[in-house]
């Protein structure tokens, strides 16, 4: 990634703040992440409203740096390697997003089981396991754009397959114990829609890699399970 | 330095207005001066000759009483000289001209031939009707003529006609020479399209000077040997001439004996009779007016001409 | 009977989708070719072996800093060097489709002049009629019949987009048209003999927005007909306007490709530089 400055000191300055905020915003939703996973291991829920009325300023977030690009574009005609990083931040902006609403839901489930008088079970460990592993992706996802590293991104796309298998793994079992003991099923559902969501944020992340490598090597690799080989 | 205050400012405006001032006024005494020179000048000729100046003494020809002397043929004299300066002068000084800015490469020879020309001009007039008088006179045998009269003044002017086309043709922006050579045109079909005829202001002006300045040269003229006293005009083409009944010819009038409108003043002038200063007053009042009248043509003529040429 | 698609049909669509922008007919045939082209003036050598293909009927872009030799290489095509004394060609200029090398000493310049026009920087129109600026081109190839020459100079005005405001009053002076008008007349001036290659030296640089936007548009319209080389300093009008794009820098080729790719993501990190602003 170049690293030259240009002519335009003042755009220098716009593209700067940019990356700033979107590691800002990367870091709230990695904290929102945490404190759900926390939220899910202690039972504690305390914690849930802290976190849904957090996830307000990650919207706020999004759409602030939205705006910004837009008038950096207007502003500055942005081609190359700048076009591609400001076409890239909106696209990870929108998925951190959308994670920070992931991390929402997994509170979300934690205070109804919580409510229903129920406690994480034998699935405990494995959930979290699940929700550490999405959470390190997301922050090697976003530790990818800080340095613009492509070949960090891709080794984040890889590590998505795992979390994808793991998760249906937890959906066997769910399954399995909810066959055998339908007196767990009502727990159970709020707990596959836990994992799903965890599930969503291996996704995220991995979209965040993604444009990682756009932004880096100006190629197109959604979709493309060749490309990651 | 720190900022001015407005009445610092003006203090300073004051100060180069009245440098200003200053300057324009003495440029006025100076324009003054010289203005004042010439009309005195013009005026003193006009006063001294006034009494002469009638349609007689515009018709008449030379004779030994100054009431009756006139400058007819002086006047005629002049104008014909011109006719054969001006043919010969603008032809060879446009065409050699375009040669030296157009075709001719730029290398040392070419800068000497540059040098040279404006050598040429610092020629003594004098000199020139030597040079005439051996050449054109006796060698080729033209003979105390109009021609010969006319290729010396030709040669005397050539160097301001080469100059003012070069001039001229140095004023054309390099975008239109660009421009027509860009469509591909010939430098032929680039001279004749564009270069000559944008050109052309400043080449006539510069032919219109060169005229004015010929007319008023005596020596030359003097040195071929024009003649003081003549009391004939030169022979009209298809008219019959009073020596022998013959017609004369369509070119009879060239190689015939002449005198022009300085060589009468200066033979007026050197009259022990002191009534003929009236009449080199007045034959030089009318002189002042045929080359006042052909700069103002020329004027005249590079205005109408520059207004249809802008870049 | 139309039954379900076929994986043929399925194909075909997909790829039309993977790339909307590519027509099956577009291989680019090659209208000329710099190879090896040097060029001095007296002995400063000013262009530097270049290699670049030109292709029929595209718009080509040479852009650069200042000073870079991009005036210097397209003033090369036309022989226009020639006017002046001291400059010296090396390498050649390969025209197609007859292959002759431009360059030659045994090629005519005008000859050359006759087959590829030029559209300077600042609008230079003669200061003669409208009528007779566009005609001198087919004055000076021998055309004289007053009917034929009215229909080029019709032809030609109306390619130059001109035609509709200038119609009534062809035998107004050229110098009297706003700056927009004086270039788009200057472009029909050298449409009017229909050149198989138009040179563009920074053909707006001079105008304001609007009028450059005419003649954005007119190139986009002419480039149907004739192949175009364009040289410009202003970054957005090659993206807005050229097929391919060269990038020059203190004499040299840095990098040649087409447009959307340079501007995109080029290979040269000297042009990614220079483009995105970063130089000095």
């Amino acid at each position: 990634m170049p690293e030259s400055l240009h002519v335009s000191t003042q755009f220098d300055e716009d593209l700067a703040r940019l990356r700033t905020h979107v590691l800002q915003m990367g870091g709230l939703v990695e904290t929102q992440i945490a404190a759900s996973i926390e939220a899910y291991a202690s039972g504690e829920v305390d914690g849930v409203r802290v976190i849904v009325e957090t996830d307000r300023r990650i919207n706020d977030f999004e759409k602030a740096i939205d705006d910004d690009c837009a008038h950096v574009i207007a502003r500055r005609q942005p081609i190359a390697s700048d076009l591609r990083l400001i076409l890239g931040i909106s696209k990870i902006v929108t998925d951190l997003e959308r994670t920070g609403d992931e991390a929402k839901k997994i509170a979300k489930g934690v205070r109804r089981i919580h409510d229903a008088g129920h406690l994480p079970n034998q699935y405990g460990s494995g959930i979290r396991h699940l929700a550490e592993a999405a959470l390190s992706m997301v922050r090697q996802a976003l530790d990818a754009f800080a340095r613009m590293d492509g070949a960090l991104a891709l080794s984040v796309i890889r590590a998505d397959v795992e979390v994808d298998v793991e998760f249906k793994s937890i959906i066997r079992q769910l399954i399995t114990h909810m066959m055998e003991d339908p007196r767990t099923i009502t727990a159970s559902i709020d707990i596959i829609a836990i994992s799903r969501a965890i599930e969503r944020i291996g996704d995220h992340a991995k979209n965040i890699s993604e444009q990682v490598v756009f932004v880096v090597e100006g190629r197109d690799i959604r979709y493309d399970k060749e490309a990651i080989r | 330095m720190q900022t001015m205050t407005p009445d610092q400012i003006r203090v300073l405006i004051a100060r180069g207005k009245m440098k200003d001032t200053v300057f324009q006024a003495l440029g006025i005494i100076c324009l003054a001066i010289g203005l004042l020179v010439i009309l005195l000048l013009v005026g003193d000729m006009l006063m001294r000759g006034v009494e002469r100046l009638n349609i007689e003494f515009f018709t008449g020809f030379a004779s030994r009483r100054a009431a009756q002397s006139g400058i007819l043929s002086a006047w005629v004299g002049s104008l014909l000289v011109m006719l054969v300066t001006a043919a010969a002068a603008v032809p060879l000084g446009v065409a050699a001209g375009i040669y030296l800015e157009e075709y001719a490469r730029r290398n040392w020879v070419t800068d000497i031939i540059e040098i040279n020309i404006t050598n040429l001009a610092a020629v003594p007039s004098i000199v020139y009707g030597l040079l005439a008088l051996g050449i054109f006179v006796y060698t080729f045998g033209f003979g105390q003529s109009i021609l010969s009269a006319g290729l010396t003044l030709a040669l005397l002017i050539l160097p301001i006609v080469i100059v003012s086309t070069r001039e001229a043709i140095r004023a054309i922006p390099a975008m239109i020479r660009e421009g027509s050579m860009a469509v591909g045109a010939t430098r032929w079909q680039t001279c004749r399209y564009h270069i000559i005829p944008y050109a052309m202001p400043g080449i006539l002006t510069g032919v219109i000077i060169g005229l004015a300045r010929a007319i008023g040269e005596t020596a030359p003229i003097i040195t071929i040997g024009a003649l003081t006293f003549i009391a004939f005009l030169p022979p009209v083409p298809f008219t019959a001439t009073g020596m022998d009944g013959a017609t004369a010819g369509l070119f009879d009038w060239v190689m015939s004996p002449f005198t022009v409108m300085p060589i009468q003043i200066f033979n007026w002038t050197s009259r022990p009779d002191p009534a003929f200063e009236a009449n080199a007053a007045a034959a030089g009042f009318v002189l002042m007016g045929m080359v006042l009248s052909m700069n103002a043509v020329a004027i005249w003529l590079r205005y109408r001409m520059r207004k249809n040429i802008k870049w | 009977m139309v039954g379900p698609p076929t994986s043929q049909d399925t194909n075909d669509k997909l790829k039309a989708l993977k790339d909307p922008m590519m027509h099956t007919q577009d291989k680019p045939q090659l209208k000329a070719e710099a190879r090896n082209l040097s060029f001095y003036y007296g002995a400063a050598k000013a262009l530097k072996g270049i290699n670049m293909p030109i292709y029929d009927r595209k718009v080509t872009a040479l852009i650069g800093p200042s000073g870079c030799g991009k005036s210097t290489y397209l003033r090369s095509f036309n022989r226009m060097h020639d006017l002046y004394p001291g400059n010296r060609y090396e390498g050649e200029i390969r025209f197609f489709p007859d292959n002759t090398n431009l360059l030659s000493a045994e090629v005519d310049p005008i000859e050359v002049r006759m087959r590829v026009g030029m559209v300077f920087q600042k609008p230079n129109p003669f200061p003669k009629t409208i009528f007779e600026n566009v005609a001198y081109g087919l004055r000076v190839r021998g055309l004289t019949s007053k009917r034929l020459l009215e229909e080029k100079v019709e032809q030609a005005l109306r390619a130059g987009a001109i035609w509709d405001e200038v119609k009534d009053r062809l035998q107004a002076l050229a110098p009297t048209l706003s700056g927009g008008q004086q270039q788009r007349l200057c472009i029909a001036r050298a449409l009017a003999t229909e050149p198989e290659l138009l040179l563009f030296d920074e053909p707006t640089s001079a105008l304001d927005p609007i009028a450059t936007g005419a003649i954005e548009e007119l190139v986009s319209e002419l480039k149907k007909r004739v192949t175009i080389l364009i040289v410009t300093h202003n970054m957005q009008q090659a993206a807005r306007v050229s097929d391919y794009t060269a990038y020059m820098y203190l004499g040299e080729m840095i990098e040649f490709g087409k447009t959307d790719e340079i501007f995109f993501k080029p290979n040269d990190r000297r042009t990614e530089d220079y483009i995105t602003g970063r130089m000095g």
